[in-house]
């Protein structure tokens, strides 16, 4: 099975691990992620101010691009470019200036019609638990995870149709079927504080430490995201966080592909687990 | 300041805050679940209940605080609010009409050089879209 594939900026250059191990991981599953020929970057936010339509031509001109390739689908992985490409293309579905004025601009003919899928949706829907399970093997047994959405995957809920806004279940059925057992996680849907790093980095200190602590009271010993950001505040803080708490306990923060790999014992090139503030690569045996 | 001028002015906001967020404040009815929920309220001046008071009071005290730069736009406030009112929109216009005037409050400069070397790009370029004008 083949579908189209926007990688978006941040996975062609500090997030690598996440575009290698999404490409390898669902390569293993028999679905090849084919890289649209051109692409741009996605605008990064969804713009929220109704007359600013500019914010909205990226993601446009990259879905419509996409709906010439392929069978309508298109798969991002990258938290921040599915929700900015989904919530576009529902703008586009459901708003006739929208529509409008983005085609006019573009000189396109675009309605809505590509098909924005996750790489957690494609498992699930296209791949299915069971293949996963019989796939996966021993590797991850008995190892805890704390699924982390943070804020971008599942709000708004009616637009980006990913399960609760608060208590989506995806990634829990991936780690169930994987072998390993999910935590709870009150925190699963909290936000990390994301761009406020620059300009509040205190603030993202502090929703970091509340969300590791809640993961390791929970008894996690990894945490799982797709998003680069979450990724990056919640692995960078630990050292921080514990220069000022010598009681801390580090735990790694992985995307949920490098489990996902792992668990299919992909080879370690693949993976990028050596690209970590926190060291994952303890939590596997023999990797 | 006369009276009358104040009240003016409140309506010139409250009109443009409506145009960019196409919000109706006036459905909120103070509860504070959005305070409750938020993620920024420890570093924030105003809670998002009180920010949202002055916009149905039309004060532009709303567009100088410190809450609406602090919001990381995680949509918990919006997900929760009981009267469906999209708060984060209502934030985005109190800093979209300070970012079209050049207030802004994330400038390059300000940011430490080994944290730019360090994080993702989309960090940048969201807090840019956000943050900068």
């Amino acid at each position: 099975m083949r579908i189209p594939y926007f990688p978006g900026c941040t996975l062609y250059t500090k997030a690598r691990n996440l575009d290698n191990s999404t490409r390898a991981s669902l390569g293993a599953l028999g679905v090849e992620l084919a890289e649209l020929p051109q692409w741009t970057c996605c605008g990064t936010v969804f713009p929220l101010a109704q007359d600013n339509y500019m914010g909205m031509v990226a993601a446009a001109r990259i879905l419509a691009n996409a709906a010439k390739e392929g069978d309508g689908r298109l798969v991002t992985v990258c938290s921040f470019c599915y929700n900015v490409l989904k919530r576009v293309n529902y703008a586009i579905k459901n708003n006739p200036e929208a529509k409008n004025k983005l085609n006019t601009y573009l000189e396109e003919n675009y309605a809505g019609e590509t098909r924005l899928l996750h790489p957690l949706e494609v498992i699930r829907d296209e791949v299915g638990w069971e293949r996963i399970k019989s796939k996966a093997g021993e590797n991850l047994k008995g190892l805890k995870v704390a699924c982390y959405y943070g804020c971008l995957l599942t709000r708004p809920a009616q637009e980006m149709a990913f399960g609760d806004p608060e208590n989506p279940t995806v990634m829990e059925e991936l780690v169930c079927a994987l072998g390993a057992e999910p935590t709870v996680f009150p925190h699963k849907t909290k936000c990390c504080g994301s761009y406020q790093l620059l300009n509040s980095s205190e603030l993202v200190l502090s929703r970091v430490r509340e969300i590791l602590c809640s993961a390791a009271a929970h008894g996690a010993q990894a945490i799982i995201t797709s998003c680069p950001l979450c990724q990056f505040n919640l692995d960078w803080a630990q050292e921080k966080i514990e220069q000022n708490d010598p009681g801390f306990t580090k735990i790694p923060v992985l995307y949920f592909t490098q489990l996902l790999g792992a668990a299919l014992a992909l080879p370690a090139q693949n993976l990028g687990l050596e690209q970590h503030y926190v060291d994952p690569r303890p939590l596997f045996t023999g990797m | 300041m006369t009276t009358d001028l104040a009240s003016k002015m409140g309506q010139e906001l409250s009109g443009k805050i409506l145009e960019i967020s196409g919000q109706n404040p006036h459905l909120c009815m103070q509860c504070g679940t959005c305070s409750a929920s938020c993620t920024g309220i420890d570093l924030m001046d105003l809670l998002p209940r009180q920010v949202m008071r002055l916009i149905q009071l039309g004060n532009a005290r709303a567009l100088a605080c410190r809450s609406i730069w602090i919001c990381s736009t995680c949509l918990l406030c919006t997900a929760r609010c009981p009267r469906g009112i999209d708060i984060a929109r209502l934030m985005e216009a109190l800093r979209v009409i300070n970012l079209r005037k050049g207030n802004e409050v994330l400038a390059p400069e300000k940011i430490p050089v080994d944290l730019i070397k360090e994080v993702p790009q989309m960090a940048l370029t969201s807090g840019f879209r956000k943050l900068s004008a």
